[in-house]
């Protein structure tokens, strides 16, 4: 297991090292130089100098690269090109949003999903089998966007139940989630629809093995066949779109957090676009990437938990 | 092929998708109304009014003429997305698979992994941060995002296919592992990349809708899906056809093409097939 | 009173029969062997016992076990007597274990589910004497083992002791060594043997292989389109067999094809002192594999004309030194001649050598591309000449004629062909291109007994029409035995025994071989001239 565990470390390792100098290295390529787009057009040749030698851009790349990765593991994203204030804390604001924003919508999505998944597969050709994947058909074909555009519609224009939009801080948590409420339905729908789809083949698959059979010749009712076989062997597939989901649920953020106009890490990277502020760009692109490697680390962990095969021989 | 059409999910699939490529079709040569100029005196009509069969946007704009240009966009975008994915990542797939275990493969793979940390719309930020954003860069960004999907997909395949005692026979004639990639490899899988291109492709639409409703996508003039509904929001409250009806283009769309998905691997997978007998 | 009668037992899936009027019975302590070839309705007539038939089939008929209805029992009631009173036993022991829970886990888990206030801990005690019994011991076998630890063999004892654990009245066991080597076959069937004999259990084993149950069954079903065909006790039934499919059973599987081959002396294939070390995959990016030895310090000649078999289990290197002859991979070590000429020449394979010899496969089904006619699946090693030939369509006529199909099959695509058939083109393409030697790679192994005869007579009759030499592959010693005249035995990737055929089978000398000879399974001695 350790074994499994350090090897999984080394190539978390790698993925990351490697990532920031792709990222590091798409925005050297960038057209132009920041330090003259920031001052406009009219600036002299001596204040460009400056900045240039303020922002750290006069020495070779390499070592800027250094500085920014050494910094980064340190939590040094460097400085704003905009606002002249420290990007970490930035971040940092923003992350309260959307971090709580993802986990919210990945639980929902997962507490939709399975008892979904499980009950089309147990009941297959039925009427509920065909409702569960009519339903997720549709699910899968929803915008999110578009979604959370109606759901504004319905529920916060005409029924006014929630706000349609903003955030009012975490001082009142009630308050908060119940803000974060429409956009994480919005974001878990499609999530909870490929899940529950994942779940259902996945559950048929296993229902098929072998050891299913075994396990009937045992005596087991199909009832207890599926809780104590299937299930845990169908949770291999599933991890794995878990783990995938979470890069589209970072992603889907982004453009959530646009519909309901909450203050998270999308907007600021709009912003930033806008702006030109490439280094906060950049901060961003390398935090959400971050956090993918990371999940998938966790969920490459949690496969040698379910699956001892992986764990290697003791 | 008789056997696609009488598969319920192909034949509705295909109707739906069809239904939107051709209106994509006609509107290079006709649209009911022009969709460049700005006709403020029928702005806002509502759907069925005046001759307007799905009402006009707050610049007055026929919304079923700007729907048939916006297929244009979003078919575009997608289809050429799948492009990149399938002529980038299946030669790498195929490659990998036939140099199973070496440093190669183990590249390729790694590079997939790691393309797979970047969501499609995150590449999307990169690029328009850099460059400006476009509708060639939305193509360019989920295009790399659908490369290691086919990459992987086709290892996958191929490796499975190259433990047949076939690639065994073709190897004893003496044939290398490129020819054999292409003779016996490919055709093989073609199946399963139609099944994955359809998804791929309906998967890009909606990545394409998102994009430009962020404005990371096409820029105005072209018109698309993404940025009607992007444009409609503000005014949802009083005229929610706007954001109707561009919405329910891309559900159709996308319904469509995935029930064609369904169909197919129905079709073409013989173990789902005996499992429906 | 027997302990299981069944009596004209009926299925069908749709119109199609599967079972017809089936009727046989088992007594207490009493091994009733079920015969037949692939599709005979061997296997469904033991799922309708447990009735674990696939979803919407129902069978007619009745079967009594115990004096109780089986077809009236309901699931609930079903539920309660699997495990418990009628086990079963499947043939595939890699996947039959579920890969998630411990050995221990499982095999409580017969106990716990039909003894429910039976404690944890008693029900691993329990287990554990189970495994005990079947002969996998504490200290090498501890209840937390995973499946993905042990091997086929000591699998399907963990699927044994599951089967046993509550001392059942009835075990099933479908095709039990199938899958296994011959040596583990031995001891799993005596296994089974012993736990009869221990607790007054009824056992029905079903094969397809008449010797695997004919000194062990005391009465023999054989089994032909879903009908009993033939039935008897098992020490006069060969005597007493009437019905021709029995027959020609019972021929086949003790069939040796006529060979008359003049061989001469000239070496055709050397192998000399060849060594193939596999490297292990990487458990890193960046460390250097290690590496196994498939194959070590091997060393043999083929003359021409002759037959040679090479048999031993699986994972003796036995397909690693084939593909090595063939060329496919490199060695580390030693040379591979062919008339003289090394196959494998710096680092490119030697074209000139390569046409001289071709290969057929076991498996009928992947053998072949299923995307091409036949045309072009038997022209492919036409790409190891310098030119095409220019008579292509008559050399595809005369391939497929000498094998016994006709040259219209050219333009079929090899779905539209049995096993059997399919078989025969595999040769045809190794004949193509007028090989000398051709290595048969477990051939007939995939076929029915009555195919496989034909296959070897076939192959027996080409040898001497087209002056063949043949390198014959195989795990089967019956099938080496008719149809090699000489016969070397490899374990652990070296050749341990070589000699005759008929003196190595006859006074083996090598310790492994006397194992191995005496594992296989065996028709009674007198019925081999049948």
């Amino acid at each position: 297991m350790l074994r499994y565990i350090l090897s999984r470390l080394q190539s978390l390792v790698l993925s990351l090292i490697v990532a920031s100098i792709v990222i590091f290295a798409t925005v050297e390529v960038v057209p132009g130089d920041p330090a003259s787009f920031m001052l406009g057009m009219n600036a002299q040749a001596d204040t460009i100098a400056a900045l240039r030698e303020q922002l750290g851009l006069d020495v070779p790349v390499w070592q800027r690269y250094l500085h920014w990765a050494t910094g980064l593991l340190g939590g040094d994203f460097g400085t704003s090109y905009t606002y002249r204030t420290p990007i970490s804390e930035m971040i940092a604001e923003r992350l309260w949003i959307s971090l709580p924003l993802a986990i919210y919508a990945l639980t929902l999505s997962t507490l939709i999903a399975f008892p979904a998944g499980i009950l089309a597969a147990t009941r297959r050709g039925s009427a509920t089998d065909v409702g569960v994947m009519g339903l997720t058909q549709l699910g899968v074909a929803i915008p999110n966007f578009w979604f959370a555009m109606l759901m504004v519609l319905v529920f916060a224009i005409n029924l006014r139940w929630f706000s349609a939009g903003g955030f009012p801080g975490w001082d009142n948590p009630l308050l908060a989630i119940k803000a974060l409420t429409l956009p994480a339905i919005a974001l878990a729908l499609p999530q909870a629809s490929i899940l529950a789809r994942v779940m259902r083949s996945a559950l048929l698959d296993t229902l098929s093995e072998d050891y299913v059979r075994t396990a009937r010749a045992k005596g087991l009712t199909r009832r207890q066949t599926l809780w104590r076989h299937a299930l845990r062997n169908a949770l291999i597939p599933v991890l794995t779109i878990i783990g995938l989901q979470f890069s589209f649920l970072m992603a889907g953020a982004i453009i959530i957090e646009n519909v309901f106009f909450l203050p998270g890490l999308g907007r600021l990277v709009f912003q930033a676009i806008s702006q030109r502020d490439l280094i906060v760009v950049e901060s961003v692109v390398m935090l959400l990437v971050f956090a993918v490697i990371l999940v998938n680390f966790a969920v490459d962990i949690a496969y040698a938990i379910v699956d001892p095969r992986l764990r290697g021989t003791r | 092929m008789k056997a696609l059409l009488f598969n319920r999910n192909f034949a509705i699939g295909l109707l739906l998708t069809a239904v939107f490529v051709a209106g994509a079709l006609i509107s290079f040569v006709w649209t009911p109304y022009d969709t460049s100029g700005v006709d403020i005196a029928n702005k806002l009509k509502k759907p069925l009014s005046d001759g307007y069969l799905l009402g006009t946007d707050h610049f007055g704009r026929d919304i079923l003429s700007m729907i048939m240009v916006g297929a244009r966009t979003s078919i575009a975008v997608a289809f050429v997305a799948v492009g990149i994915g399938i002529v980038i990542g299946v030669p790498l797939g195929l490659a990998a698979a036939a140099s199973k275990g070496s440093l190669m493969d183990e590249i390729i793979m790694r590079s997939n992994d790691l393309v797979f940390a970047f969501p499609s719309l995150v590449i999307a930020i990169l690029i328009t941060a850099i460059f400006g954003p476009s509708a060639l860069n939305a193509i360019i960004a989920i295009g790399i995002f659908n490369v290691p999907v086919f990459a992987r997909l086709t290892r996958g395949a191929a490796l499975s296919l190259w433990q047949r005692d076939y690639i065994l026979s073709a190897r004893v004639a003496g044939k290398g592992p490129a020819r054999i990639s292409f003779e016996h490899i490919l055709p093989n899988v073609t199946n399963l990349l139609i099944v994955q291109g359809t998804i791929q492709f309906s998967l890009g639409i909606l990545a394409e809708a998102g994009l430009s409703y962020v404005g990371l996508g096409a820029q105005p003039p072209i018109p698309s899906w993404g940025r009607m509904l992007a444009e409609s929001q503000t005014m949802i409250s009083f005229a929610p056809h706007m954001a109707l009806l561009p919405g329910l283009a891309i559900v159709f769309t996308v319904l469509g093409l995935n029930l064609m998905g369904d169909g197919l691997r129905d079709v073409f997978d013989p173990r789902i097939r005996r499992e429906k007998r | 009173m027997s302990l299981l009668s069944i009596s004209n037992l009926n299925l069908s899936i749709g119109k199609k029969p599967i079972l017809r009027n089936v009727s046989l019975s088992v007594a207490a302590g009493e091994i009733v062997g079920i015969i037949g070839e692939s599709g005979s309705g061997k296997s469904m007539t033991a799922y309708c016992v447990t009735q674990l038939l696939p979803e919407g089939l129902t069978a007619t008929g009745d079967i009594r076990f115990n004096g109780q209805d089986i077809l009236a029992t309901s699931e609930a009631g079903m539920c309660a007597i699997r495990g418990a009173e009628i086990s079963m036993v499947f043939q595939e022991p890699m996947t039959a274990l579920n890969p998630v829970h411990t050995i221990g886990q499982q095999v409580a888990e017969t106990i716990l589910i039909h003894e429910p206030q039976t404690s944890r801990s008693e029900a691993l005690e329990r287990a554990r004497d189970a495994l005990n019994r079947v002969e996998l011991p504490a200290n090498r076998f501890p209840l937390s083992r995973y499946p993905h630890e042990m091997s086929g063999g000591q699998r399907q004892r963990v699927v044994i002791a599951m089967a046993i654990a509550l001392r059942p009245k009835l075990l099933i066991a479908d095709e039990p060594t199938t899958a296994l080597d011959v040596t583990t076959q031995a001891e799993i069937l005596t296994l089974l043997t012993r736990l009869v004999r221990e607790d007054g259990m009824g056992l029905m084993i079903i094969t397809h292989d008449l010797a695997v149950v004919a000194d062990m069954a005391d009465h023999i079903h054989i089994m032909q389109k879903g009908q009993v065909v033939e039935n008897g006790p098992a020490d006069r039934l060969f005597q007493t067999m009437q019905h021709p499919y029995s027959k020609a059973l019972l021929a086949a599987s003790s069939h040796v094809p006529e060979r008359e081959q003049p061989q001469g002396e000239a070496p055709l294939l050397e192998v000399r002192h060849v060594v193939r070390d596999y490297p292990l995959p990487r458990s890193a990016l960046f460390t250097k594999p290690e590496s196994f030895r498939a194959v070590d310090d091997v060393s043999f000649t083929i003359r021409k004309g002759e037959s040679l078999g090479l048999v031993g289990e699986s994972g003796c290197g036995k397909s690693t030194l084939t593909r090595a002859i063939l060329g496919l991979e490199e060695i580390q070590d030693g040379e591979i001649l062919l008339s003289g000429e090394p196959v494998f020449t710096g680092k490119k394979p030697n074209r000139a050598v390569r046409r001289k010899m071709q290969v057929v496969f076991q498996d009928p089904y992947g053998s072949f591309n299923p995307r091409h006619r036949v045309d072009r699946l038997i022209t492919e090693p036409f790409h190891l000449l310098d030119s095409a030939p220019s008579d292509r369509e008559d050399r595809i006529a005369e391939a497929l004629r000498s094998v016994g199909l006709t040259p219209d099959d050219a333009f079929k695509y090899p779905h539209e062909f049995s096993g059997g058939q399919r078989q025969r083109i595999a040769i045809a393409r190794a004949l193509i291109i007028k090989p000398e030697l051709i290595i048969l790679d477990e051939a007939v192994s995939a076929l029915d007994v009555s195919i496989r005869a034909q296959i070897l007579d076939l192959l027996a009759e080409l040898s001497e029409s087209h002056g063949l030499t043949y390198l014959f592959i195989s795990h089967d010693l019956s099938v080496v035995r008719s149809i090699t005249d000489r016969v070397l035995v490899m374990q652990h990737g070296k050749i341990v025994e070589q000699g005759e055929t008929q003196s190595v089978f006859d006074n083996p000398t090598d310790i492994y071989t006397q194992t191995l000879i005496a594992a296989a399974p065996r028709l009674p001695e007198d019925l081999r001239n049948f």
